[in-house]
């Protein structure tokens, strides 16, 4: 094998090993998708504690994520959301107190003020790359993804 | 109890007797995109004070689920009556494969009852609906003459595309059957709950059925509706995801 075919051989082995680590990407990402959906599934949208946990949506659109959070209700001024790591904490006033007992025979006596949750994407964010936007109680999250994403 | 009926895995049980007024019709809501049917279904039974005359369960299909509403014990598929109108209303969603006895057992019970025009309401999800002021409502019916009607309140026939869920199987089983069905569907949300489209849908479902159904309460109380949808919104999301209601985004190969 001369050094032209040891070279075309080397690019082509790169080509793979680069097409193999992007499919286990996808691949974990799908499958941390589908764990978060079963979190979610089973983990009850609103607590004893008195907050409840918004709906939201996660897309995926290739170079970004966009993430919508519906916020019913929420006093705009108060929704607070911070970064850590992978993590977006989010955590917005009601604009009034809502008691379970108005909606439901369970729950007894608890009155939720708040909604608070937290949403993990399967790559650490950067701030800088986060942009926002607010519409009729609901929040539009634009994340770039990092270059090694 | 008046009687109860069972029709393959599901039965049907009446609480009293009631006869349908002429035209008579029927309103299928059943949770899906952005719960757009069973919001407005849910509104109209509150406004028209509609009585709940029967329902239907299935121990196959269903999950095992009894339904309390002002301390009685009610089916998950509940049916609420008045003069000309049936509602047929259920936040669960039964499995895919129970679709096609669910369609039949539906159908059959539409035509026992007189039923001449069974209208279907339901989201059609789209993926920029977060910046959407003005929602298009679309339709598709086997009633050529309901065409008037909703041209006349700005909806659009609904050309090309792919449809998913109990509405698919219901407009091709109405089909069969040679009966009258109206699918009415404005532009939502997918996966959170819609009273904005509701209400929009109600205004053209409510020319249908000639009945003035007022609007203004769902959209004053969205974000309440919103608020209190939020259960109701994720226990179906799973249905809808295992259904693949993705397909309703996508662009068919041929017209």
């Amino acid at each position: 094998m001369n050094s032209d075919e040891f070279e075309k051989f080397w690019r082509r082995i790169k080509e793979i090993e680069r097409r193999m680590l992007e499919s286990f990407r996808e691949e974990e990402e799908r499958i941390l998708r589908e764990l978060e959906e079963v979190r979610k599934a089973l983990t009850p949208s609103w607590s004893y504690e008195g907050y409840l946990r918004p709906l939201y949506t996660v897309r995926d659109l290739g170079n970004e994520y966009v993430l919508y959070i519906d916020l019913p209700n929420a006093d705009q001024g108060s929704i607070d959301i911070r970064f850590k790591g992978n993590a977006i904490l989010i955590r917005a006033k009601l604009r009034m107190k809502h008691k379970f007992s108005e909606w439901s025979g369970q729950g007894g006596e608890t009155v939720f003020t708040e909604y608070r949750d937290v949403i993990t994407l399967p790559f650490n964010i950067d701030p800088s790359c986060v942009s926002l936007r607010q519409r009729k109680g609901m929040i539009e999250l634009r994340i770039r993804k990092p270059k090694r994403v | 109890m008046f009687r109860e009926v069972d029709f393959g895995e599901f039965r049907l049980t009446e609480y009293e007797y009631f006869r349908m007024k002429e035209p008579a019709y029927a309103l299928l809501a059943m949770p899906d995109t952005g719960l757009v049917g069973v919001i407005g279904a849910s509104h109209i039974i509150k406004v028209l004070n509609l009585k709940e005359v029967g329902g239907m369960d299935s121990y196959v299909y269903l999950p095992p689920i009894a339904v309390i509403s002002k301390k009685e014990i009610r089916l998950p598929i509940r049916i609420f009556a008045s003069n000309n109108l049936l509602v047929v209303y259920s936040e669960f969603m039964p499995p895919p494969q129970a679709f096609p006895i669910l369609s039949k057992v539906l159908l059959d019970y539409f035509e026992r009852k007189g039923v001449s025009h069974v209208l279907m309401a339901s989201g059609l999800a789209v993926q920029n609906r977060f910046e959407l002021d003005q929602l298009k409502t679309y339709y598709i019916t086997t009633k050529p003459e309901v065409e008037e009607i909703l041209k006349g309140v700005g909806a659009q026939p609904f050309e090309n595309g792919f449809l998913v869920g109990p509405y698919a199987l219901m407009l091709k089983e109405a089909l069969r059957a040679e009966m009258p069905v109206t699918l009415v569907m404005t532009e939502s949300f997918l996966e959170f709950p819609d009273p904005e489209a509701s209400a929009k849908n109600l205004e053209a479902l409510s020319k249908v059925i000639g009945i003035t159904v007022d609007v203004k309460e769902l959209i004053e109380r969205a974000e309440a509706i919103r608020m209190r949808a939020r259960d109701a919104m994720k226990a179906v999301m799973p249905s809808l995801t295992r259904m693949r209601k993705e397909y309703e985004y996508s662009m068919p190969l041929n017209i």
